[in-house]
Order: C-alpha cells, then sequence, then structure tokens
C-alpha cells in the first residue's frame, strides 16, 4: 500500500477518469477526468446543469458511473475506511429538524474514527449562539453553517463543499471562509462548488471549469484571473465578422441580434486603432473589462448569469 | 490505477457499535420530540382501549374472555404502530428530502439508518406495551397473570419486525406525498378486518389469513393461553415470510443508486 508521504502535491484524494453518466436522455457526464490533490482547494465552477454535482455525487459513491473509474482514497467510494476521511456539505438536504445542532453534531461525529470535540467543532465552524437550538428554529443561512459544522466535525482529510455560502450574510461567509482557510493550512483538501466567482477567487488554489458533463479550462486562480484581463469591445461596424476574427489580437468575436460586434481581447488598444483605421464610420464604440463569468461564458459557449461589476 | 491510500486511523469496532447506539438514540429521541409523530402512536392505542375495551365493556357483564381479549387485541393494535408509520412515512419522507442520500456520503455504518428507526420502534412499543398493561389490569378486568402477560409481551416484542417491514416496504416504494395515506390505510385495514375485536364472518372471514396481524394475534392468544385457530408454526412462518419477502422488496429499491 502507498503511503501519500513524501510527494503530497501528486496524490489524488479523489478521481474521475474517463466518466459518463447520463440520466435518461440527458448526458450529465461526458468523459470527464477529475483530480483531487492531496493539499489543495479546489474549486469547480460552471453554469448549472455543467455537471458539478453529478461529479461529486460520483466521487461519494452515491452515483454509479455509466462508464469510466471513480476512486476515492484509491478506493471504491462505497468502502467505508475511504469514506471516514470524507466530510460533506450538500446542496440539499433536511436535517432531522427536532434535534438540536449539538445533538447533530453528537450523532454525526460518532461515525468517524477521531473526531473533533463538541466544542472544537462549535467553536470551528463559529456557531456558538445556534448550538443549542433545534435545527427547525435556524434560519437558512443559519442551517447552512450547521451543515457546515457536520461536515468539519470529523476531522475530515477531504471536504466537499457544494454551494457552501448560499443564503450566507457577509459575516457568517467570512467565518466560514476563514475555517476554509484553517483546514486547508492544516493540511486538508478541499473541493468547492461554487456559482460565486469571487469565492473561488478567495479560496481556491485550483480552479476547473466545467461545461456540458465536461472540463472546458482548468488552471491556477492566477491563471483564472488572466481570463479576467481580457477586455470587451462593442461596437456597431461595417466590418465583417470573419474579417475581425482574423487579426491576430482578437480571440474571439461575435455578432449580437442588433447587429452589433463583440469582440473579446487581450489588447483592448490594439483593436480598437484597428477598428477605427478600418472603419472610419464605426459607431457606439464601447471597452469594458471582461468579468470571469464572461470569461466562463466564453469557455463554456453558453450564457451565464450576469456577475455585478467588480 | 491509483494507488490505494493510507485512510488514517482505524474505527475500533467500539466505536462502531457506538455509532449504531447513537444512531438509535437521536432517532427515538427526535420522534419523542416530533408531537405530530409520538402523540398519535402513543396516545391512540391507550385511548382506543380505554374507550372500547374499558368504557364500553358492558361493566364486566361481557361474557367471559372478552376483557382479555380486547386487552390482546388493541396490544396488537399498539405495537404495529411504531414500526408501520416510523418506516413507512419517514423513510419515503427522507427519502424524498435528501437526508438518506446525505447519510450515504457519510460513512454511517452499514444499516445504521435502518437499525436506528427499528429500535425506535421498540423503544414506543414498549413505552405502548407498558401503557396498555397498567390499564388493562387496573381498570381493564383482565385476568391474566404476570406470566402470561409477559408471554404476550414477548410475542408482541416479535410482532414490531413484521410492522417494521411493512413500514419500510411503504417507505420504499411508495411517494413521499401518498406515504402517509397508504400507511394509515394499511394500518386501519389490519386493526379492524382481521379480527383483532370482534369475531369475523362471510368473506373477512374467508381472507383473514391475508392480513399479518390475524396471525400475530393467533400467537398472542396462545402465549396468553386463550382459544386460537390453526397451526401456531405456521403463523409464525408466515409472519416470518411476509417479512422477508418484504424487506427485500424494500431493499432492492433503496440499494438502486444512479
Amino acid at each position: 500500500m502507498a503511503k501519500d508521504g513524501g510527494q503530497t502535491n501528486r496524490v489524488a484524494l479523489a478521481r474521475l477518469a474517463g466518466v459518463q453518466k447520463r440520466y435518461g436522455d440527458t448526458v450529465a457526464l461526458n468523459g470527464l477526468d477529475l483530480e483531487v490533490r492531496a493539499g489543495e482547494l479546489l474549486a469547480v465552477l460552471g453554469p448549472n446543469g455543467a455537471g458539478k454535482t453529478t461529479a461529486i455525487a460520483l466521487m461519494l459513491g452515491l452515483q454509479i458511473p455509466d462508464a469510466g473509474e471513480v476512486t476515492l482514497f484509491g478506493r471504491s467510494p462505497h468502502d467505508l475506511a475511504a469514506r471516514r476521511n470524507v466530510g460533506v456539505m450538500m446542496q440539499e438536504v433536511a436535517l432531522p429538524d427536532a434535534l438540536t445542532v449539538r445533538d447533530l453534531i453528537g450523532q454525526t461525529s460518532a461515525y468517524y474514527p477521531a473526531p473533533l470535540s463538541l466544542a472544537e467543532t462549535i467553536a470551528l465552524a463559529g456557531i456558538e449562539k445556534i448550538a443549542v437550538r433545534p435545527y427547525i428554529k435556524l434560519s437558512g443561512g443559519q442551517k447552512r453553517q450547521a451543515q457546515f459544522a457536520l461536515a468539519v466535525c470529523g476531522r475530515p482529510r477531504l471536504l466537499f463543499l457544494d454551494e457552501p455560502t448560499t443564503g450566507l450574510d457577509i459575516n457568517a461567509r467570512e467565518t466560514m471562509w476563514a475555517a476554509v482557510r484553517g483546514l486547508v493550512a492544516g493540511g486538508a483538501s478541499v473541493v468547492l462548488t461554487t456559482h460565486y466567482i469571487e469565492e473561488a477567487e478567495a479560496l481556491a488554489d485550483r480552479v476547473v471549469v466545467m461545461a456540458k458533463g465536461r472540463e472546458v479550462a482548468q488552471g491556477t486562480v492566477r491563471e483564472m484571473r488572466g481570463l479576467v484581463s481580457r477586455k470587451r469591445i462593442d461596437c456597431a461596424t461595417s466590418l465583417t465578422l470573419a474579417k475581425v476574427q482574423a487579426w491576430n489580437e482578437v480571440s474571439a468575436a461575435s455578432l449580437g441580434e442588433n447587429g452589433q460586434l463583440s469582440i473579446t481581447t487581450a489588447d483592448a488598444e490594439a483593436v480598437v486603432r484597428k477598428l477605427l483605421s478600418a472603419d472610419p464610420g464605426l459607431k457606439d464604440l464601447e471597452v469594458r473589462r471582461a468579468g470571469l463569468s464572461e470569461a466562463f461564458a466564453e469557455l463554456t459557449q453558453e450564457p451565464v448569469a450576469q456577475e455585478p461589476a467588480e | 490505477m491509483t494507488a490505494l491510500l493510507d485512510t488514517g486511523p482505524k474505527m475500533p469496532l467500539a466505536r462502531v457499535l457506538g455509532a449504531y447506539l447513537s444512531d438509535a438514540k437521536y432517532e427515538s429521541l427526535r420522534l419523542l420530540r416530533t408531537p405530530a409523530f409520538s402523540v398519535p402512536i402513543l396516545a391512540m392505542p391507550i385511548l382506543f382501549y380505554t374507550f372500547f375495551g374499558v368504557l364500553l365493556n358492558g361493566g364486566g357483564h361481557r361474557p367471559p374472555g372478552f376483557a382479555d381479549m380486547m386487552f390482546v387485541g388493541w396490544t396488537v393494535y399498539g405495537v404495529m404502530g411504531p414500526g408501520l408509520f416510523g418506516f413507512g412515512i419517514l423513510v419515503a419522507v427522507e427519502r424524498n428530502m435528501g437526508l438518506l442520500t446525505y447519510k450515504r456520503a457519510l460513512p454511517m455504518p452499514t444499516g445504521s439508518y435502518l437499525a436506528a428507526k427499528l429500535m425506535m420502534a421498540y423503544v414506543f412499543a414498549l413505552v405502548v406495551m407498558a401503557m396498555l398493561v397498567a390499564a388493562g389490569i387496573t381498570m381493564g378486568h383482565v385476568t391474566l397473570a404476570p406470566a402470561k402477560l409477559l408471554a404476550v409481551a414477548a410475542v408482541m416484542s416479535l410482532g414490531v419486525i413484521p410492522a417494521c417491514a411493512i413500514g419500510l416496504f411503504i417507505g420504499a416504494w411508495a411517494p413521499a406525498s401518498s406515504a402517509g395515506a397508504i400507511a394509515n390505510i394499511s394500518y386501519l385495514g389490519m386493526a379492524f378486518l382481521s379480527g383483532l375485536f370482534f369475531p369475523l364472518s362471510g368473506f373477512l372471514h374467508d381472507i383473514r389469513f391475508i392480513w399479518p396481524t390475524y396471525h400475530l394475534v393467533q400467537l398472542a392468544h396462545a402465549a396468553a393461553g386463550m382459544p386460537t385457530e390453526g397451526s401456531l408454526v405456521r403463523h409464525a412462518g408466515v409472519l416470518a415470510a411476509m417479512s422477508a419477502v418484504l424487506i427485500l422488496a424494500a431493499s432492492r429499491k433503496l440499494a438502486r443508486r444512479g
């Protein structure tokens, strides 16, 4: 049995290899390869229906792939010994609501070989105020905090967080982020799916972008920021799409419904200079910074909900 | 092929057993704290028994054996409720609400989810049985000796299992929205059409053997030294076979993933 000491960064704690999964006629995953490495915080981003939640369900053994291989700590995810290293926060779960948060922590930590104490769990999740309350009396955000406490109570080496901060206020979100950073600093790995790109920027070492059941881009947060440094240029012009697309500086160009030309580029000044000299009658020129969401829209070839301006 | 990774500290057997016990404790605790479940399950049998078995028993002028028959009949009714509803409604709802999926993602020991519900059914059945015995002795003119009462209780403790099996079957297959109705109809059918409280005649008499409660009450009558019909081994065998088939059918549904 290989130990993971020594080559920490190369070892995949969880791995999907060539995984296919369909539900009826819908293809959820289409040949996905995904690795979670020791000690990293991996953010999985993508529009709804990209297959993020299915990917996590497979790693946890909740689904069986139609094709491909799934391993968790080198074993089948159905192996209890593998899952005893894992903490989970799912998107939609209704916990037994007559139990208090303390009860729920007590029940969940009993599944792990060496869990945190109740007090340690409560302190880590920052939920002192709600610990003695029945789950049913908690607000939506407080329920997420309680679920986070359940995810961390077993000292997991690998933590799955599926949209963890949905519904949290800013303070609660900061508390959860700090706890996640602390766990990663302590050597744990985290898989985070999120709609909030700023959350991935704040926490992730590595980002994977998914669309239509496949990985469409992956890299460090820094590399992803490279995508954001692009600019978007809109204008009304008589130039043809093909001509503009042929320019070296243009990474993507498209025509809007109203005939407006949209260009994505890393060198806006050069493109604007060329546009103006090629079409003196050009109108409605607009240049703005592309957001991550636009970068993803481009990568995933799908409209993504507009992010608030940064 | 990925190498097997070190999975960290082993889970000692004592902690595994502890996890089963803790699941059973919290399952019972949360249902005791849920009046929508605990009040009907705990109060209905004693209320019905007090009304039909005590107040309407004709002031003790009923034929001999009537009080004992009422007592045994309501006991069967009472101990079947927790398993039937605890599994029937809760498994369906928890399947629907994502709790079952969440529990599967956690390193919960195999079978602990169902074992906890089984233990919960026993805790509730014990309380129901204790209340009925107390009422039967003090107000119900029950003439059974303590040893006979214990024998009836022992039969009832076996009867919890078919109730859980029926509940599990309903919970596994019925949609969450109708599981409650199906459990209620099954419960009432088993209680009132199987001859627990009055002799059956005609068609109902001909089909009485389809009800698990019929077989259970025959075993309970035997334990109480009351007249029975049919072979006791066959009654026990029918209950065991019925439970096994229902549990098997339910596990097929619950184990299906993907």
